[in-house]
């Protein structure tokens, strides 16, 4: 379980996550939603402890402020949108780091043959195998993002954070990333939390919803059970539902 | 070719640049000789006959200790500069950016101004006063970047460096100004040189870069996430603030010992690390090493030109890895951006 007591995070002076109390039952998966500048980002990160905040972070009942980087990234990883790769390490060296936590305890580092199955493993279940020597910059978008993925699965982790990894990659590959996550947390031990601006994919994720508005919960529930026409309209300012409506519309003549 | 081979290819070159840097000056030397001497120096074995004095102390007492200094010098300065890259995600930044090479000169110029001397310490003043104004100023840098910025962001950290290192470089020019005395030997040594050192200066900045090399390559897999940022480092379990503060300190020592012996010279550490990554790729288990052993050779074949190309006049050493770096940087950087 992940709990959150009366989070505030922000920027410099700036307060951007006024007082999150939310609880995140343990191998489910859930989407943050709302409108741009709500506070999805931030409540990632301040989940993560990427940046500082006040208020509690709990895993299953231990403030994440007193554990060290290493355990909560044995348990937590994150997966963002990486746009620029200023040093082109390859594809399996890239993995690799993500066993970061489970080596950096011993002198030098060297990966153990743990470490090498598990990058193994990742590498062929977003089937990257074949292009484990290339660089990362010489990679498409969709084929960069799987090598992300591909660490963050390595790291081993509970739950996986998702801050809109899917910007900037065409419709198939936000589908292939979605539907594999979501059978990755399949299994009830893996869960994930994704803040994903398209509402669609988010939902093709899970049904579990948090909708944000101005740096506070304004819903959380089943999808179906908390949003009506009205109060996604109020959340997002525009006629949400009848948008998707009309879209469709458009769809239902496609064969 | 193998990492391994490319390894040993680099390794053989420094080694070349090393001989050339003893054997090519005003008297050449052969290298039957350059050995034989070495052979008798080091292993104690028979000098031949037609081997003069002379000429053994020419190698034993000038040329290969300056060589062996500037080549210590120069991989002190790339392994710095790697890890600056590194650490604060910007293929531009060197310890120059965050006024480390400031601080060392300006410590170093009041000392020769002064001419103060720390007892006991001797000769090591200068350089000692050099490390500590370089460490002082980066940790300056770094505590207010800290006051605007609790986690130590890059930008935050950049820039408060460049400010620092033009503020304190504008005291150096009044310290250098108001010192007409000393004017010439301040302005000389700021230019850089290796013309003054000796095997005991070999010998204070060989153990400090083993063991900052030993250092690095600890941290090597740290250095290899924070390369793609801090939020993916901290996220792996990187223990930022901490792993940071020390890998700039680290990356401090090496500059404030190389400006407070050598003066300040630009370039290396911004190229070494380029070329290297270009060959060896980016993992800093090979950055690291084979960004001293570039930037070691690089310097010796740099003090080479500085007193040959115009001798029996010397130029100083920083006017030609800029002259010669400037325009490599700038072909190395703009061929990899317009790709």
């Amino acid at each position: 379980m992940l709990s959150l007591r009366d989070v505030r995070a922000g920027y410099g002076e700036r307060e951007v996550l006024h007082g999150i109390t939310i609880d995140f039952a343990t191998g489910q998966n859930y989407c943050i939603l709302g409108p741009n500048g709500c506070g999805k980002t931030t409540l990632i990160r301040a989940i993560a402890a990427l940046i500082p905040s006040s208020g509690e972070v709990l895993l299953d009942g231990a403030p994440i402020r007193r554990m060290k980087r290493r355990e909560i990234a044995a348990r937590i990883a994150v997966m963002s949108q990486v746009t620029q790769v200023y040093f082109p390490f390859t594809v399996y060296d890239t993995v690799m780091l993500g066993r970061y936590q489970h080596m950096s305890g011993k002198l030098f580092g060297r990966p153990s043959s743990e470490d090498r199955d598990m990058v193994e493993r990742c590498l062929q279940s977003v089937r990257l195998d074949a292009l484990r020597d290339r660089r990362i910059d010489e990679l498409s978008g969709g084929q960069r993002q799987r090598v992300f993925l591909a660490q963050a699965l390595a790291q081993d982790p509970e739950v996986i954070l998702l801050d809109e990894p899917t910007n900037h990659l065409d419709v198939r590959h936000q589908v292939e990333l979605i539907d594999y996550l979501h059978r990755w947390s399949a299994d009830r031990r893996h869960a994930v939390i994704g803040v994903l601006h398209d509402i669609n994919l988010a939902l093709r994720l899970t049904e579990n919803a948090v909708f944000m508005k101005d740096g506070r919960i304004e819903r959380a529930g089943a999808f179906d059970e908390i949003a009506d026409a009205a109060f996604l309209r109020d959340v997002y300012e525009t006629d949400i539902a009848g948008y998707m409506r009309d879209s469709f519309e458009k769809w239902r003549n496609v064969r | 070719m193998r990492l391994k081979a490319k390894m040993a290819a680099l390794a053989a070159l420094a080694l070349i640049a090393l001989a050339l840097g003893a054997a090519i000056g005003s008297v050449g030397i052969s290298p039957r000789v350059l050995l034989s001497v070495l052979g008798s120096k080091l292993f104690g074995a028979a000098l031949p006959e037609d081997i003069g004095e002379i000429t053994v102390s020419i190698l034993w007492t000038i040329r290969f200790p300056r060589a062996v200094c500037a080549f210590l010098i120069g991989a002190a300065l790339a392994a710095s500069g790697t890890v600056m890259q590194s650490v604060l995600r910007n293929p531009l930044a060197s310890s120059y950016t965050l006024g480390v090479s400031s601080g060392a000169s300006l410590f170093a110029a009041v000392v020769i101004v002064t001419g103060f001397t720390l007892p006991v310490l001797e000769r090591y003043t200068l350089p000692l006063f050099g490390f500590l104004g370089g460490l002082g100023t980066v940790f300056l840098a770094m505590a207010l970047a800290m006051r605007f910025n609790r986690n130590l962001e890059n930008q935050t950290v950049i820039l408060v460096g460049m400010v620092l290192s033009l503020f304190v470089n504008a005291l150096l020019t009044l310290v250098t100004a108001l010192s007409a005395e000393r004017l010439s030997q301040l302005v000389f040594w700021q230019m850089g040189s290796f013309s003054a050192l000796t095997w005991a200066d070999a010998g204070l900045v060989l153990p400090i870069l083993l063991l900052s090399l030993a250092a690095l390559l600890r941290y090597s897999r740290e250095l290899d996430l924070m390369t793609f940022g801090e939020e993916q480092a901290l996220s792996a379990g990187v223990d930022l603030r901490r792993v940071k503060f020390l890998l700039i300190a680290v990356s401090a020592l090496l500059t404030g010992t190389a400006v407070s012996l050598a003066g300040v010279i630009g370039f290396v550490d911004l190229i070494a690390p380029h070329v290297v990554r270009r060959i060896f790729g980016s993992n800093h288990r090979a950055v690291v090493p084979m960004s001293a052993l570039f930037g070691g050779a690089f310097m010796v074949l740099a003090d080479l030109l500085a007193r040959t190309v115009l001798a029996p006049q010397e130029l100083p050493v920083g006017a030609v890895t800029s002259l010669i770096g400037a325009p490599f940087f700038a072909y190395v950087y703009f061929r990899r951006e317009r790709r």
